[in-house]
């Protein structure tokens, strides 16, 4: 892997020599996530392989472009798991890619996001530099947090090479309970259950049918699916891996699909147009060709934002605007970690 | 430096000129190290927050920002030309959402203060740093603040989900949102635990969770600290994460019992503490796999709570622990280190060794889930030269905690009291790059300055003098 290390940062040293923009690719399984860029390819899928993993100190430490279904099995063997349940899109998705688009699966309000389990980074700046942030222990406050910062940042603030991300048991047990009804009943459904200390993992209303999965300890799961007034459903894990993976009917479609996060209060009134609810009322997935503006407008008005998922034109921007002060701080700490503008420019936003 | 400006705005009694009045914000909880502010001014709005920053930016005076001022590693410490800016009258709760399960305070609102208003909802804030009476919340996000339930609900930056800052420009800007993300980088995360460094924080949205309807609190005692460790890798192991779990060396037993009378056992060389919470059918299924786990580990005993108010009485001992070093000796550093857990004996033996070498006393409290010990060295402050030993013993610890691949500190920040370590926890290009980040947001310098990340030439120096240790090469200069 030293070879693999090495070439990456020579790639990164020539293009900082040249100021010519890098385009940083794990396992592509994404590609249609933010805007296009150019940049000669820095392929990180073969920078592989967990590097440290120990069940009872709760982490993992892995190379980039690790296949998180490698992850995820090496974790299963050992009765453990990511808790923030992240998409295995195709079978190529990395560990890398999920940490620099930060996206988080069903359990994410239940049990947190990717930022919130990750320990560690190490990464290589808009100047070459290999720096490592954050560790492997649980608590760890010296100095910014970086290894944060940089999740979910696309890789725009710094090649991710490796990270270190708190693992935790996987539940004993779990049941999928479902019934059909309105949205706002299925709305008002999910504040109910999630205000309430029960094992709650997952909650989706598909515009027909709630459905909610509870996980843990076997009799409180027992118990609990008795009390919350729903019927049990056979089809918990098909349901719940399909929509985590993009693959529920939400996303085969060629019309436009945006992805809202918005309050769990919010119950936004998305028309006519194809939808699906997730994160107890805080996430809604939506097919539709109003303009851009439109949608980004109806996000902010309930509190939260928007962003073009999956659509044809990957030119335009793509995420939520951000406010003036938010925009120029954004501006500012691009500058310091790539004074040149070579990390994957525009990835996010055309001003970053 | 003048500060009249601020006489101008401000009502007379929110700006502090005076010798005596300016006395109480000499110093945090790290009172070892003092420094007279040049004014202090309490400011009760947001507007006045803005136009002191926005003062202070445009003629280079620099700021300090302070809440309760608990914390322990001199993060509030004072510059002698600059503004401490209390946001002490800061202390309203401006909104609870128990439906979203958020609530919007300001930022002098104590931690426990939340909590308090929330109870008849059945929610609480998780994060209970042990001083939670008297802390407040924006300091508890300056620190990213921790506590004995964060191996299960996590840090201060796990429990957030917004913030209102006002920039050193005097900007105010929303960070994060009341929804599960936000657009953009997560600054959210980066401003928390940025020690005061980035900007002022005039509002937190905190996350309320539901209350678990049971809880129970378990007492183990072990003859052999590293088997007490090894018994908290086993609970983990088997798939159990304990709200709280929490460990105690001999010294401390025996300091903790003679003042609370909890009950430990005062032969044992290790007790832990764990409690289970969830259902009630989950926390007694759990209480019973624990049990058997910790015996099969070699406790020698294991005490499961009958009711609530022995549960509190076992964690009453734990929480009493600071108070009861304090009875023992004049004063204690209390050091933050964290380590993989798995290092536990050798540190703990490690730390044994340094308290022979500087003949100095120490007891070891220690949030055993997550690995983040708190040794606390007795000393006293009146015998010459005892504090100075104090801190280079106290310097050892934090070397050996990132020798064995943890960090110098897990909660508390690092302030002034850790910086020097820093250049060992990082090199060059790492702290560049902080200093870069603190730059984007603070180009002058103003907000904090000399504490957190260390210059690249106090490094250096340290580094000269981290050979010599013992043998300071210029015992007449002031270092801090």
């Amino acid at each position: 892997m030293k070879e693999k290390l090495n070439s990456i940062k020579e790639h990164v040293l020539n293009a900082v020599a040249q100021r010519k923009p890098v385009n940083i690719v794990g396992g592509n399984s994404k590609a249609y996530l933010g805007r296009a860029t150019t940049g000669t390819l820095v392929d990180m899928s073969a920078y592989t392989g967990v590097i440290s993993y120990e069940p009872t100190e709760l982490y993992i430490t892995a190379r980039a472009g690790t296949l998180l279904s490698e992850i995820n099995n090496t974790l299963s063997e050992h009765g453990q798991m990511l808790a923030f349940d992240p998409p295995n899109v195709t079978d190529k998705t990395t560990i890398g890619g999920v940490v620099a688009t930060g996206l988080s699966g069903s359990r994410r309000p239940y049990s947190g996001s990717v930022r919130d389990y990750i320990l560690g980074i190490r990464c290589i700046n808009g100047l070459g530099k290999d720096l490592s942030f954050g560790g492997q222990v649980m608590k760890n406050v010296a100095g910014y947090d970086l290894s944060r910062l940089m999740t979910g940042a696309f890789g725009t603030l710094g090649i991710i090479l490796e990270v270190s991300i708190k693992v935790v048991p996987l539940p004993e047990s779990e049941i999928t309970c479902c019934r059909t009804m309105t949205k706002e009943k299925a709305l008002a459904k999910m504040l109910e259950l999630s205000a309430q200390a029960i094992p709650i993992s997952a909650s989706c209303y598909d515009g027909e049918v709630l459905y909610v999965r509870l996980s843990g300890n076997e009799n409180s799961v027992k118990e609990t699916s008795k009390k919350i007034d729903l019927d049990e459903d056979g089809r918990g894990l098909k349901f719940w891996n399909e929509l985590r993976d993009y693959k529920a009917p939400i996303f085969n479609t060629d019309i436009n699909t945006w992805r809202i996060s918005v309050p769990i209060t919010a119950n936004i009134d998305i028309g006519a147009d194809p939808f699906l609810i997730e994160w107890g009322g805080g996430l809604y997935w939506l097919n539709s060709e109003r303009p851009a503006k439109d949608i980004f407008n109806m996000a902010s008005e309930a509190g939260g934002n928007a962003m073009l998922f999956h659509g044809s034109d990957q030119d335009q921007e793509l995420f939520h605007p951000l406010s003036n002060g938010l925009l120029s701080l954004h501006k500012g700490l691009k500058k310091a970690f790539d004074p040149h503008g070579i990390l994957n420019p525009g990835k996010m936003y055309a001003a970053l | 430096m003048n500060f009249k400006y601020f006489t101008e705005i401000l009502p007379p009694e929110a700006v502090l000129l005076s010798q005596e009045s300016k006395r109480v914000y000499e110093c945090d909880a790290m009172s070892a190290h003092r420094v007279m502010p040049g004014c202090v001014v309490l400011p009760d709005s947001v507007e006045q927050v803005q136009a002191i920053l926005s003062y202070c930016y445009a003629n280079d005076i620099p700021v300090v920002a302070r809440g309760a001022g608990t914390g322990l590693s001199g993060g509030a410490m004072p510059h002698a030309e600059g503004v401490l800016l209390s946001l002490a009258k800061f202390n309203q709760i401006v909104e609870i959402d128990p439906i979203q399960r958020s609530a919007r305070v300001q930022p002098g609102v104590r931690n426990l203060a939340i909590s308090e208003a929330v109870k008849s909802f059945g929610l609480y804030y998780a994060p209970d740093p042990s001083s939670q009476i008297a802390c407040t919340i924006g300091g508890n996000v300056a620190e990213n603040s921790g506590g004995v339930h964060c191996l299960k609900y996590g840090l201060t930056v796990h429990n957030i989900l917004q913030l209102k800052v006002v920039t050193i420009e005097g900007e105010l800007i929303t960070i994060g949102s009341h929804a599960y993300d936000s657009a953009g980088y997560d600054l959210l995360a980066l401003l928390t635990g940025s020690e005061g460094m980035l900007a002022v924080i005039v509002e937190v949205t905190v996350k309320l969770i539901p209350k678990a309807p049971f809880s129970r609190v378990l007492l183990a005692a072990f003859d052999d600290i590293e088997k007490a460790g090894n018994a908290v890798a086993g609970v983990i192991a088997d798939g159990i994460i304990p709200a709280g779990f929490e460990m105690m060396d001999k010294a401390g037993v025996r300091a903790v019992e003679d003042f609370v009378h909890a009950g430990y056992p005062t032969d044992a060389e290790a007790i832990l503490l764990c409690e289970l919470d969830g259902t009630e059918e989950e926390v007694q299924t759990g209480l019973k796999e624990v049990e058997s786990l910790l015996m099969q580990y070699g406790a020698i005993e294991v005490r499961v709570a009958t009711d609530e108010a022995e549960s509190e009485l076992f964690w009453a001992g734990r929480k009493a622990a600071f108070p009861a070093a304090g009875r023992i000796t004049p004063d204690y550093l209390c050091m933050d280190g964290t380590i993989p857990r798995k290092h536990l004996a050798e540190v703990l033996a490690g730390i044994n060794a340094l308290s022979e070498k500087y003949k100095l006393g120490v007891i070891n409290v220690f949030h055993a889930g997550d690995g983040n010990l708190h040794p606390l060295i007795l000393y006293d402050v009146a015998i010459p030269g005892e504090l100075k030993r104090t801190e280079a013993f106290g310097s050892e610890i934090l070397q050996l905690c990132i020798a064995m691949g943890g960090t110098i500190t897990g909660e508390h920040g690092v302030g002034i009291e850790k910086i020097n370590e820093m250049c060992i926890q990082f090199n060059d290009d790492e702290l560049e790059q902080f200093h870069a980040v603190k730059a984007a947001f603070d180009t002058k310098g103003l907000l904090n300055p000399g504490k957190a990340v260390p210059t690249l030439n106090r490094c250096a120096e340290f580094g000269a003098m981290h050979v010599h240790r013992g043998e300071d090469k210029f015992p007449e200069l002031e270092r801090y």
